[in-house]
């Protein structure tokens, strides 16, 4: 018989209990250093090779185990603003960079486990964005998606999740997460929408984007601040780089010019100029030299400024001005503008404090429910095999979640524990079917099957109840319902067979 | 005669009449929620993530009492609350909330703390006035939603009508009480609140599935030993379930306010379905049972 070895059931409990250990990864209690989230790409480390998941095991000879050591290493390097030379070693290579300022990359802790908490609990910000006056659809959205993506590399933000949400009424939202940042930053990014056009008189000849303008120079000799001086009491820097233009846009601009004439005040030049917008505001006008009446160019020099109360101050706003007006000549620019409908930002301090709380909350009730159940039934045997159950069920929740990398926010984890709340519930269910004794003439697998049709129609209940949830509110309680789904799927399909069998065995003993 | 025989035979006598008990308070919660309804306009007080506007939570024991007042002059709709850990008597964070937008709130604030707020030492929640409605209308939707499909899974497994009513009965009865409990404590509803009553649906039915196939499908013992020992394990699920839920409020009370408001309804939801099961849906069941001819 069966009886005394292991049965099937608790085999495969057994099994997707151990490859849930390999899907949470808790080999991050193990390891030191710190791994690196972004780099940001106008950098001496981005030239030099470093790049995002790198780990960084010691910096100049000391010993970098964790974001503190990090922090104070660094600090410590950079005291003044002079040119100093600094080693990092990571875990394959060694990377040398000479620099006055701090390398621009972000690290942080390596992750302990795979598992990834949401924004709520670990700090961020997020936004909910709409087009302005106009629903978009479903391609629309996943354009917008990708130039935002794009846009957010290239001013070198790590850790940012930008993706679609779609609510019950059928509207199409873009949301997007990012761990670190502040609002400000955020909103800037988003109130930026970027809309670049150049224009000569009346008539675009080209926008920002790969298919009017196929490279845009950002390094070297053809990308930089060239002057600096005072004008009308202020600070102002200009910079310049060059662009090159596609075929289709080239020969428009040659057709546009074509129909120019020569400037009479100023002979060497068009009548009319190449003005730049962006966002509508005028950013540079461009004076045509006469030589290029009807020419298809492909290269073009494109000009800007900043200013600033001090010579810094320009530099660093021209610097900036130049970086953003080339990133969306690269991105491209959006048809319409963007709206913020929410917009958040959360504390990484209190975050750390509530997800303490909700770790504490578990073992609590893990107690509870333990002391519960015990003085019910009066049986060892059988409390440790519901609290095993439930622990069980709450592991392997957390191992799907991390398989797919869901971020659980504070909803996720208040889904989890009401998810294991209906796995004891069924749990007693079966214990209580199978202790049925006396007048009860029907053999044990009838109880159980019993006990069955009570968890497995609670089961389709639960789940049929939070479906809904997968789409309303933009997508922000998908969390809340999928954990809860998670947790009774797995209980219905994993631990609560192999319970029974547990049960089945302990009955049998009596 | 034994103990058990006699609250047999107490219960076979009364049972039609104990209806009444829930029916009332039914019928009670039911005109309470109408009256809110004109008076409010919508069926629950609604928090800001449901009307739009900013929640800027201070992290830290600060004197909140005295920001309170000095926000009152500039923002006449600000409302402050404290979360406090129970265990050290501390405050984990003040909540203020506001219809006005961050721009406006956070110099405010600022001002008056004397130093700027960061990512550090507070969150900065705002919602848009058309998001929130929005949110509120599909929550609402999804609520309706989600009931249906609780009353279709129930129809699927019991196949017969009154039995099945009697459960969806109960259900609704659990919405209705519980959401007349929540508006009479004066409590804002926010999504995550609403989303909890999505999960009452599926979470509450199940002590009700557990007494009816007792009672329908089992057919040993008496039905009224099938209805006491489906009341036994029913009130071990209950107390069960409550375990898990109410240490939010006494144990480990520093938590998000979208966790512990989900906490709270269920807990309240579970209270009401103690009655709605074992007072509504078991006499209705037993009712139907002896018109059957059930034993």
């Amino acid at each position: 018989m069966k009886t005394s070895s292991i049965p099937m059931r608790v085999w495969i409990l057994i099994i997707v209990l151990i490859c849930s250990v390999i899907a949470i990864a808790p080999w991050g209690y193990f390891e030191q250093g710190v791994v690196i989230r972004g780099v940001d790409k106008n950098s001496t480390a981005f030239d030099e090779g470093m790049k995002t998941g790198m780990i960084i095991t010691s910096i100049n000879g000391e010993t970098v185990n964790n974001f503190q050591d990090y922090t104070r290493v660094i600090d410590s390097t950079y005291p003044t603003g002079n040119k100093t030379g600094i080693k990092f070693v990571t875990r394959d290579a060694e990377f040398i960079l000479f620099d006055s300022e701090p390398p621009k990359i972000t690290v942080a802790n390596i992750p302990k486990t795979r598992i990834k908490t949401g924004l709520d609990l670990s700090g961020g910000a997020r936004a909910i964005v709409k087009a302005e006056n106009k629903s978009l659809d479903s391609n629309e959205l996943s354009d917008l998606i990708s130039i935002t993506s794009n846009r957010f590399n290239e001013f070198g933000i790590a850790d940012i999740s930008v993706r679609p949400v779609t609510d019950l009424s059928g509207n199409n939202f873009m949301l997007i997460e990012v761990a670190g940042a502040t609002t400000s930053d955020l909103n800037n990014l988003i109130a930026e929408q970027g809309k670049f056009e150049a224009k000569v008189g009346n008539t675009t000849i080209f926008i920002g984007g790969l298919e009017d303008i196929t490279y845009v120079a950002r390094t070297g000799e053809q990308s930089g601040i060239y002057s600096c001086g005072a004008y009308q009491g202020e600070e102002v820097c200009s910079f310049r780089f060059t662009i090159t233009l596609s075929e289709k846009a080239a020969k428009k601009q040659a057709a546009t010019t074509d129909l120019l004439t020569i400037d009479s005040t100023n002979p060497e030049y068009l009548s009319e100029k190449l003005d730049l917008y962006l966002d509508d505001n005028l950013v540079d006008s461009l004076s045509i030299s006469k030589d290029l009446k009807g020419k298809e160019t492909t290269q073009i020099m494109i000009q800007g400024s900043g200013k600033g109360a001090t010579r810094q101050d320009a530099y660093v706003d021209a610097q900036n001005n130049m970086k953003h007006l080339q990133t969306i000549l690269i991105t491209g620019s959006l048809p319409y503008k963007l709206e913020i409908v929410k917009i958040d930002t959360i504390s990484p301090v209190l975050g750390k404090e509530f997800l303490n709380n909700i770790i504490l909350l578990g073992f609590v009730v893990f107690i509870g429910v333990g002391l519960t159940i015990f003085l019910r039934y009066r049986k060892l045997k059988i409390t440790i095999g519901v609290l095993v159950t439930m622990f069980a069920e709450a592991f392997i929740t957390l191992a799907v979640a991390a398989l797919i990398k869901w971020n659980l926010d504070a909803t996720s984890l208040a889904g989890l524990i009401a998810g294991i709340g209906t796995g004891v519930n069924d749990q007693i269910v079966i214990v209580d079917e199978a202790l049925s004794g006396g007048a009860d003439s029907r053999s044990l697998k009838e109880k159980l099957k019993g006990a069955f049709f009570v968890i497995l129609t609670a089961f389709f209940l639960i789940v049929a109840a939070m479906i809904p949830l997968f789409w309303a509110g933009a997508g922000l309680l998908k969390g809340f319902a999928l954990t809860t789904i998670l947790g009774v799927s797995i209980g219905v399909l994993i631990t609560r067979p192999a319970f029974s069998e547990i049960v089945r065995h302990l009955v049998k003993d009596k | 005669m034994t103990q058990e025989t006699k609250n047999l035979d107490w219960y076979n006598k009364w049972y039609k009449q104990i209806l009444v008990v829930p029916a009332i308070f039914f019928i009670i919660c039911l005109a309470y929620l109408a009256y809110f309804y004109s008076v409010h306009g919508a069926f629950i007080y609604k928090d800001i993530s449901l009307t739009g506007g900013t929640t800027v939570t201070l992290i830290g024991d600060i004197d909140i009492k005295s920001i309170e007042p000095l926000l009152k002059q500039e923002f006449s709709d600000i409302s402050v609350r404290s979360l406090t850990d129970i265990r050290t008597g501390k405050a984990v964070s003040h909540i203020i909330e506001t219809s006005a937008k961050p721009e406006d709130i956070k110099p405010a604030i600022e001002k008056i703390l004397g130093h700027p707020l960061d990512e550090k030492n507070s969150n900065i929640e705002f919602t848009g006035s058309s998001l929130s409605s929005s949110f509120y209308n599909q929550l609402i939707i999804s609520l309706i939603i989600s009931f249906i499909l609780m009353s279709f899974v129930v129809f699927i497994s019991f196949r017969t009508f009154v039995p099945s009513t009697a459960i969806i009965f109960a259900a609704l009865g659990d919405i209705i009480m519980t959401l007349a409990i929540i508006n009479f404590l004066g409590i804002n509803i926010s999504a995550a609140g609403i989303a909890a009553f999505l999960m009452l649906i599926g979470y509450s039915v199940d002590t009700d599935v557990l007494l009816t196939s007792r009672a329908l499908r089992r057919h040993t013992y008496t039905l009224n030993e099938r209805i006491f020992g489906a009341f036994k394990t029913g009130i071990l699920m209950t107390t069960t379930a409550l375990v898990a839920v109410l240490p939010v409020f006494f144990i480990v009370t520093g938590l998000p306010d979208s966790f512990r408001q989900i906490f709270l309804i269920l807990a309240i939801g579970l209270f009401m379905d103690i009655f709605n099961t074992w007072m509504t849906n078991a006499s209705i069941i037993k009712w139907y049972c002896d018109k059957k001819g059930i034993k």
